[in-house]
């Protein structure tokens, strides 16, 4: 060799040297920084991209979220771990330091990444393998639960799915609120009205029973009476059955057993029902049968009964101070009163309706919506004596006879609301009177068809009022 | 109610008034309630049953189960009440009553309400 070919020869090598570094240079450049620009293999040549959906794929390639995580046994090493998921046609897209052998995989191929993680998964050298899940926001702030009873699907106020015209979003937000609480049954709501139907299939679990150490309840005129489940102010007696079908109606809607199969779900899955009867078979009662009824429950409270709410779903246009007086010492008890505005389709500020307008601080007035977020054309308004809106038109509830009927009223309406704050109840068991009446009619959807209709401008919403929203 | 006469010659009578809930044990038909609503006005404006015509008897829904037609001292459930709104005439006016299954309701007569 001359001296010319030797001097070529070694130039040429250089070159090489320098071509084969720089190369390496670049791979690793565009594993770092997931670039365009990659060296492309000679027997690609003739595959280069040249149209723009196979530019977007290799984009596509480059830019992908890894569809699974594989945690590798220990002692598989490196080598093999590249080895495995080259022969899947996959690749690491990124190694988690903090848990040795968890590689977030890329499919190269796009599968499912249910059956990718399951084809990691029945290899020797892995311990577990599952798809990367996407987490949206609503996911961590809630995770709806839906019951498993049959009518749920017509219980638009719980859940509007726009069925029968209505509009999606249009309820109460049951399904966000009940994934932090169903309910509990230590929390005792009495429900003030006609009675209940303590027999009925979907209410028989829900149904308040005296504690062994809770004494009878002593009735100054009638003496001692056998209250087992609650009290009938008409006859003075302990038999608060329904035979009018209102008050079993009302206490469906707040505590209808949830997730037993049979039929409708309350706001509350679970909860203590204590019947009240001081309405007849007419649907109609005195003001001072139900000044005795409330007497009842405020004894049961001091008793030791944890009665949170009182569902009230009547009234009339006449003020009576001795029936004002007796709420006032509820609220002194510490139990919320929850009433229905009327169904006069007249202004509450205007022409009251009570009890839903006394200026007492434990009461909650509350008028009815249909199932498109209107006010009911029935229901009472005002922008100063009610104070929120819940569903209340077409509502699917507990009837007589182990039946379900739907009504509509703010009667229907104010036990939604009773019922959210039994929801609150079970959540925070220590909440008073007051913050529970500010939590209630705080925690509400301001709609257009609300202003200046109800103090609170809005319709309830269980999930915020549970911090679920 | 009982009757008695006593030693002075005079007839003594005791009305006894049931419960509100006592009043309610029967079921009425629309046949039924327009029975009794015809019986009541007649007994109450003093004519015969016969001089009182039925005006018109419609289905419809009222707004709380005392049918809008609550008396005084009373509550009433705040659903909208299906009933029949039953309407009379005698003397060349016009009465209202309403009625559903369980109650039978004289509306505004004189500026009050009255359950039958």
């Amino acid at each position: 060799m001359n001296r010319n070919n030797f001097l070529i020869h070694i130039a040429l090598a250089v070159v090489l040297v320098l071509v084969a570094a720089f190369a390496g240079q670049l791979r690793r450049w565009q594993k770092e920084y997931k670039t365009r620009v990659r060296i492309i293999p000679a027997e690609e040549k003739t595959r280069r991209a040249t149209t723009t959906a196979e530019v977007s794929e290799i984009e596509a390639r480059t830019l992908t979220v890894p569809e699974v995580l594989v945690k590798f046994k220990p002692g598989v090493s490196e080598s093999t771990i590249r080895s495995i998921t080259a022969k899947f046609n996959d690749r690491v897209e990124d190694s988690i330091e903090s848990v040795r052998g968890l590689e977030a995989i890329d499919d190269l191929d796009n599968a499912d990444a249910v059956q990718t993680a399951a084809a990691y998964l029945a290899l020797p050298e892995v311990e577990y393998a599952e798809p990367n899940y996407e987490i949206s926001i609503e996911d961590l702030e809630s995770n709806p639960v839906r019951p498993s009873d049959p009518r749920f699907t017509d219980q638009w106020a719980l859940a509007n799915d726009g069925q029968r015209g209505g509009t999606q979003g249009a309820d109460i937000s049951a399904m966000a609120a009940w994934s932090v609480t169903t309910g509990d049954d230590d929390i005792v709501i009495a429900v003030l009205d006609s009675g209940v139907d303590y027999t009925h299939s979907d209410l028989q679990n829900n149904i308040w029973q005296r504690p062994a150490n809770v004494p009878k309840y002593v009735d100054d005129a009638a003496g001692t009476i056998q209250d087992l489940q609650g009290y009938n102010a008409i006859t003075n007696d302990a038999d608060p059955m329904d035979e009018n079908g209102h008050g079993t109606h009302c206490a469906g809607i707040i505590g209808a057993e949830g997730g037993n199969d049979i039929g409708i779900t309350g706001v509350n899955w679970k909860v203590r029902i204590m019947p009240l009867k001081f309405m007849n078979a007419g649907g109609f009662g005195t003001t001072k049968d139900a000044i005795e009824a409330i007497n009842y429950v405020i004894d049961r409270k001091n008793k030791g009964v944890n009665v949170r709410v009182i569902s009230a779903s009547w009234g009339s246009t006449n003020r009576s101070q001795a029936l004002e007086d007796v709420i006032k010492k509820a609220y002194e008890a510490g139990i919320l009163f929850v009433a229905a505005a009327g169904n006069a389709s007249t202004d509450n500020d205007r022409r009251p309706h009570y009890p839903s307008n006394y200026d007492v601080g434990n009461v909650i007035s509350v008028a009815a919506l249909d199932r498109n977020d209107q006010l009911a054309s029935f229901s009472n308004w005002g922008a100063k004596h009610v104070a929120i809106a819940a569903p209340g038109a077409e509502i699917l509830s507990t009837w007589l006879g182990d039946e379900y009927e739907e009504k509509s009223g703010t009667s229907m309406a104010t036990p939604f609301v009773a019922g959210v704050a039994a929801l609150i109840a079970a959540n925070e068991p220590r909440i008073s009177v007051d913050e529970l009446r500010k939590r209630v009619v705080t925690s509400v959807d301001k709609l257009d068809s609300l202003k200046s209709k109800v103090a609170s401008g809005g319709r309830i919403n269980a999930a915020k009022a549970l911090g679920a929203q | 109610m009982l009757a008695a006469r006593g030693n002075n010659g005079r007839w003594l009578v005791v009305c006894s008034f049931g419960s509100l809930s006592n009043n309610q044990n029967m079921s009425y038909s629309k046949e039924d309630a327009l029975s009794k609503a015809r019986n009541d006005l007649a007994k109450r404006l003093g004519v015969k049953e016969q001089d009182v015509r039925e005006g018109s008897v419609e289905e419809t829904d009222f707004p709380d189960t005392s049918l809008g037609a609550g008396s005084d001292d009373e509550m009433s459930g705040q659903m909208i009440t299906r009933g029949w709104r039953i309407k009379l005439q005698a003397n060349n006016r016009t009465y209202e009553y309403r009625a559903d299954r369980n109650q039978v309701r004289l509306y505004d007569f004189k500026g009050k309400n009255f359950l039958l």
